[in-house]
């Protein structure tokens, strides 16, 4: 089901004719959709199809070149970056390779969207609410690590403590167990789901997971070169007439590859041949 | 041909356009960055990492350029019998040009170079776009306390080039070359007036502003990649060095006119 006629109010963020092109490529094609609040809206797709990119636009990180962006029905991709300020702040953004700010510490980059909106003066409450949000990611003791010290999944788990420190009522996650070993990915999972369940926040996650996918989502999207090409629950996903939606969902190779590969044979013509060259 | 030229011409203009709204945007912030301050903790640091860590370096380059210039002069002043007045020429050299100039480009190398790079990489690993998620603007906690530090800081580090080149200067000339030490410091007292070293000093303010905004600017438009940001330095550092040559030109005309309008009301004053 693509919904084509969305109003502003249908959802706690709402898209309308979402088009984005970067120089001639066409990256959102006329996009509409609406977030329904507190549930977990996953974005699937093929690499390069747009969905990080789209997920940047709900935060107004990106703007749109057509079409609209409404939070509560009150449209923002047309304010300035002041006027973002107060929205901003109800949104948490979960970066794909975390974005941590490499110059300072796990502590002070949780810290960090706390200082800069609000006068700190009991620390030690400030303590707790660190210890406590490095906690529910399995990270507490940490504080006092740079980035450059953690692994790929620590800092993940890092940027998510940052992104709910403000106790955000979106949190948006770009590609969260991407990386990740099984075990910490559904650590990752139950988080989103804990933060869904016990304080209603409203999740957009974008990613290639369909385990974490089946998991987590209340809604999965499907997007293609740009446009929704798939949207429901994840039996209407599962039992989706499209063979794209399928070949994805079961991490299958189409039949048009399969051909170019053996076509090919066992022997690549351009392949590297070791005689074919002289030692140096 | 035209109409390549006219893309080229269109996009120049454009460039210059975003530049221009980058350092407004920048100013602006710097100006609430003052008035607030909760963010001096940024300034600080930034003061830190510009001006303390640079007084070494600009130490340095003054020193060679008053030593440099003293050897070079020597010579010919000393055919003519006039060896005495070198400290003139070289006091006047150092204080109104080739202190400022010089400490300001070795400034553009060394905190010009570091502040792209750091927003450049910053850049690419989304730090910059984590700010902004945040509702909080990169402007004003990447840029405006870099510019502050910058602005703030260079006028010192051109007072610390203009004394070590004077050191320099005196000490090649009196102790190695010979020239008498009272004669040398009375000439140059003669010659080198107030208005020589403030200006030297104003300058100051406008070339630390120019070397921030353009690295800062040039940091946060550069491309994707270890390319990216490399080129991003490659082009801030010339940037910075064709804008304090061009400030310096503009200073040159204008204070020099400044100069001739009240240098007859001297007296009076």
């Amino acid at each position: 089901m693509v919904q084509k006629d969305i109003k502003p109010e249908d959802g706690i963020l709402v898209v309308r004719n979402l088009t984005k092109r970067y120089g001639e490529k066409v990256v959102l094609d006329s996009i509409s959709m609406a977030i329904e609040e507190s549930k977990t809206t996953v974005i699937i797709g093929p690499s390069g199809c747009g969905k990080t990119v789209f997920l940047k636009h709900l935060i107004v990180l990106e703007r749109p070149n057509e079409g609209e962006v409404y939070y509560r029905g009150k449209r923002i991709d047309n304010l300035s970056e002041r006027e973002l300020v107060p929205i901003r702040r109800k949104f948490g953004f979960c970066f794909q390779m975390g974005a941590l700010f490499d110059s300072l510490t796990v502590y002070e980059n949780i810290i960090f969207p706390l200082r800069q909106h609000y006068k700190i003066t009991d620390w030690k409450a400030v303590d707790e609410l660190v210890k406590q949000k490095l906690a529910l990611v399995g990270m507490d003791g940490y504080q006092h690590y740079f980035p450059a010290n953690l692994s790929g999944g620590q800092r993940k788990r890092i940027a998510i403590a940052r992104a709910i420190v403000l106790n955000p009522e979106i949190i948006l996650y770009d590609e969260p167990t991407t990386g990740l070993d099984p075990i910490t990915a559904d650590v990752i999972n139950e988080l989103i789901l804990k933060l869904q369940r016990e304080l209603k926040v409203t999740s957009v996650v974008v990613t290639h997971d369909m385990k974490s996918v089946y998991k987590i989502a209340n809604r999965i999207v499907m997007l293609y070169k740009g446009r929704i090409i798939a949207d429901g629950d994840a039996k209407h996903i599962q039992t989706h007439p499209n063979e794209i939606v399928q070949q994805f969902i079961q991490g299958k190779v189409g039949n048009a590859e399969l051909e170019a590969l053996r076509l090919s044979g066992t022997k690549f013509p351009t392949q590297f041949q070791p005689e074919d060259f002289q030692n140096r | 041909m035209i109409e390549p030229l006219g893309a080229r011409t269109a996009a120049c203009v454009e460039g210059f356009g975003r530049f221009g709204r980058f350092a407004g945007e920048s100013f602006r912030a710097m100006g609430s960055t003052l008035f607030h301050p909760r963010s001096y903790y940024l300034v600080f640091y930034q003061m830190h990492v510009i001006g303390v860590k640079s007084v070494p370096v600009v130490m340095a380059t003054g020193a060679f350029v008053g030593m440099i210039l003293a050897i070079q002069a020597y010579g010919q002043l000393a055919a003519m019998g006039l060896e005495e007045r070198l400290g003139v020429l070289i006091n006047i050299s150092v204080v109104k040009e080739l202190g400022p100039v010089l400490a300001a480009v070795m400034l553009a190398g060394r905190v010009g170079g570091a502040l792209t790079a750091e927003l450049g990489t910053m850049n690419v690993t989304e730090q910059i776009a984590a700010v902004q998620s945040f509702g909080v603007s990169p402007i004003q906690y990447l840029v405006a306390p870099r510019v502050l530090a910058c602005l703030l800081l260079t006028p010192f580090l051109i007072i610390y080039a203009d004394l070590l080149g004077i050191l320099g200067g005196f000490f090649v000339s009196v102790k190695q070359l010979g020239i008498n030490a009272g004669a040398y410091w009375d000439y140059s007292a003669r010659g080198v007036e107030l208005w020589d070293v403030s200006t030297g000093i104003l300058k100051g303010f406008f070339f630390g502003g120019a070397i921030a905004v353009i690295s800062c600017y040039k940091g946060f438009n550069c491309r994707e990649g270890a390319r990216g940001v490399g080129e991003a330095c490659t082009e801030a550092f010339v940037g910075c060095f064709i804008s304090i040559l061009a400030l310096n030109y503009m200073f040159a005309v204008i204070l020099s006119a400044i100069y001739k309008i009240f240098w007859p009301l001297q007296p009076l004053i």
